[in-house]
């Protein structure tokens, strides 16, 4: 199929070829597609993403991206590398690790220059994705001296810079406020509609159901226990329940205590 | 500035771990006066550290203090019209380097080892101490070019954004995967100068300011080796990050220096005053 994006064919991956942290993957994305990899802690959601963007490679089974069989030996021709990071871009867990310049402009340019694009792509995008991101103000400073929600905003900025077709984000709302967990759920929905190819890994099941159609669900065995539409997933409290996405909580209302599971699908009733 | 948790009782070790993370955070961080709008920030890093090498050049090479003093007033012009405190600057740059220099250089002034002129004496000790006028001037030249070339370096790297500095190495034809380490270097000490500073807390928080001798060296090469994971952690990370974003082995770096004649104007006085400063010291 022309559309497809990522054919993953029996996929598993270990760290130290002993601790598995991925077994039996098997997915298709295809282009234009909001996917959500949902699971608890340590189920190899971000593992996958960095299989899907090329940094690691599976020990067995086969990852096929843009028509292509993805190996180091594809992505070792310079021609190659240089298509695939154009089209596809990660945004990391930590936003430290992926501002390593000593400034925001240059973090933000770095992924253009080095594909090799010319100054006037370079300032443009540069000037886009600072009014998409609302940042401009943040330009001249210095990564560390950010906040964690202005260094994810910096962090999608770099990705955004390059244009890529596909989006991964790994755990894009983790550890911020509301306010700016908002603005990040806004910008991928605005992305979606745009037409990118969308991949979040993430365990707030808030954002779920806004930023993905498709949602696969991780196990603590590293495999896919369930995958289907996002509504279908959500509607699942057992499921959600046993592998740690929600809980039962009791807390107070008016005038009285209750204790149940909580749902982004569900309204709150009393 | 960014201070750490003060410990008033503290011991000598703790209190120096403390203040060397603080010193190394507030370094990374120090950049008040490089981002203001004064003459030298106005000037482009590339000329301006040019200009700057200059004076280096005729501090180390002049022999009358008089003409070094008369540098290092201009420095401390430099200083005022690029709204650097003075009274900032002198305490930056004479309380290390300068003061020390001048420790060293005491026994030379006496006539034990540099023999000649004698203007004045005491008694300590039962010893004679001769101080001599050769012993002296070598001494205050001695003490002026070292505080005026410290004074030149540091007004240069306060007055300049550190990434910038970085950049001018890429002038003097240092490769850019050089200065693309030294500036991630850079970048990440201040991340382990606030994940050592965690940790030293965290371990205070559970065993307390008091510990056995053999416990605390325990906790310290625990810390070591913990830290080195971290790092060796954190280096893969960042090349992953690096490569997702199309990096492949030769980095390119953003170069956005673009000279304009003030620049130009600021080099040809830098060289005139240099040569003016030669012609009178040779004309003395």
């Amino acid at each position: 199929m022309n559309d497809r994006i990522f054919k993953l064919t029996d996929v598993q991956y270990s760290y130290l070829g002993k601790y598995p942290a991925l077994r039996d993957i098997n997915m298709t994305i295809r282009k234009g597609e909001q996917v959500a990899l949902i699971g608890s802690n340590g189920t190899g959601k971000s593992t996958l993403l960095h299989i899907l963007d090329g940094l690691i490679f599976p020990d067995r089974g086969e990852v096929i991206a843009l028509g292509q069989t993805l190996n180091e030996d594809y992505l070792s021709d310079e021609k190659n590398a240089h298509l695939f990071r154009s089209k596809v871009g990660l945004v990391f867990q930590n936003a430290d690790i992926q501002l390593f310049c000593p400034s925001v402009k240059e973090d933000i340019v770095f992924g253009p220059l080095q594909l090799g694009f010319n100054d006037k792509i370079i300032a443009d995008r540069l000037a886009q994705v600072l009014e998409i991101l609302e940042i401009g103000h943040l330009l001249e400073r210095i990564p560390h001296q950010l906040s964690i929600g202005e260094k994810r905003k910096v962090a999608i900025a770099s990705v955004l810079a390059i244009d890529p077709e596909i989006i991964i984000f790994d755990e894009p709302t983790a550890g911020l406020d509301p306010l700016t967990v908002r603005h990040i759920v806004d910008f991928i929905v605005k992305a979606k509609q745009k037409g990118k190819t969308i991949i979040t890994a993430t365990h707030d099941l808030h954002i779920v159901g806004e930023i993905a159609d498709t949602v696969y669900l991780f196990g603590k065995d590293k495999r896919i226990i369930k995958q289907g539409p996002a509504e279908k997933i959500l509607e699942d409290k057992i499921l959600l329940q046993e592998n740690n996405l929600i809980h039962i909580h009791g807390h107070s209302h008016t005038g009285f205590t209750h204790a149940h599971p909580h749902l982004p699908t569900e309204k709150h009733s009393n | 500035m960014i201070r750490t948790t003060s410990i008033k009782n503290g011991n000598f070790l703790e209190r120096s771990a403390l203040s060397a993370l603080s010193f190394v955070k507030n370094a990374t961080l120090y950049e008040e006066f490089a981002v203001n709008k004064g003459f030298l920030q106005s000037l482009e890093p590339r000329i301006k550290t040019i200009v700057f090498l200059f004076f280096l050049i005729t501090a180390v090479c002049l022999k009358s203090a008089i003409f070094i003093a008369l540098l290092y007033l201009l420095c401390l012009t430099l200083a005022f019209c690029s709204g650097v405190p003075i009274i900032f600057f002198l305490v930056r740059t004479w309380v290390f380097i300068p003061i020390f220099s001048l420790c060293i250089v005491i026994p030379s002034l006496f006539s034990f080892v540099s023999g000649g002129q004698a203007i004045a004496s005491f008694h300590a000790l039962g010893i004679k101490f001769i101080i001599t006028r050769q012993g002296l001037d070598g001494a205050v030249l001695f003490v002026a070019r070292i505080a005026t070339s410290v004074s030149l370096v540091v007004l240069l790297s306060l007055t300049t954004r550190h990434g910038e500095l970085l950049k001018v190495l890429r002038n003097f034809k240092v490769p850019q995967v050089f200065v693309l380490t030294v500036s991630m270097c850079y970048r990440y000490l201040y991340l382990f100068a606030v994940i050592i500073e965690n940790i030293f807390i965290a371990i205070k928080s559970r065993v307390g300011i008091v510990s056995h001798h053999g416990k605390g060296q325990h906790i310290v090469a625990w810390n070591i080796a913990n830290t080195y994971n971290k790092s060796t952690q954190l280096s893969e990370d960042v090349y992953k990050a690096m490569l997702s974003r199309g990096y492949s082995g030769e980095p390119r770096l953003l170069e956005k220096f673009h000279p304009q004649l003030k620049d130009w104007f600021c080099l040809i006085g830098s060289v005139i005053v240099s040569a003016c400063l030669f012609y009178m010291e040779l004309r003395k």
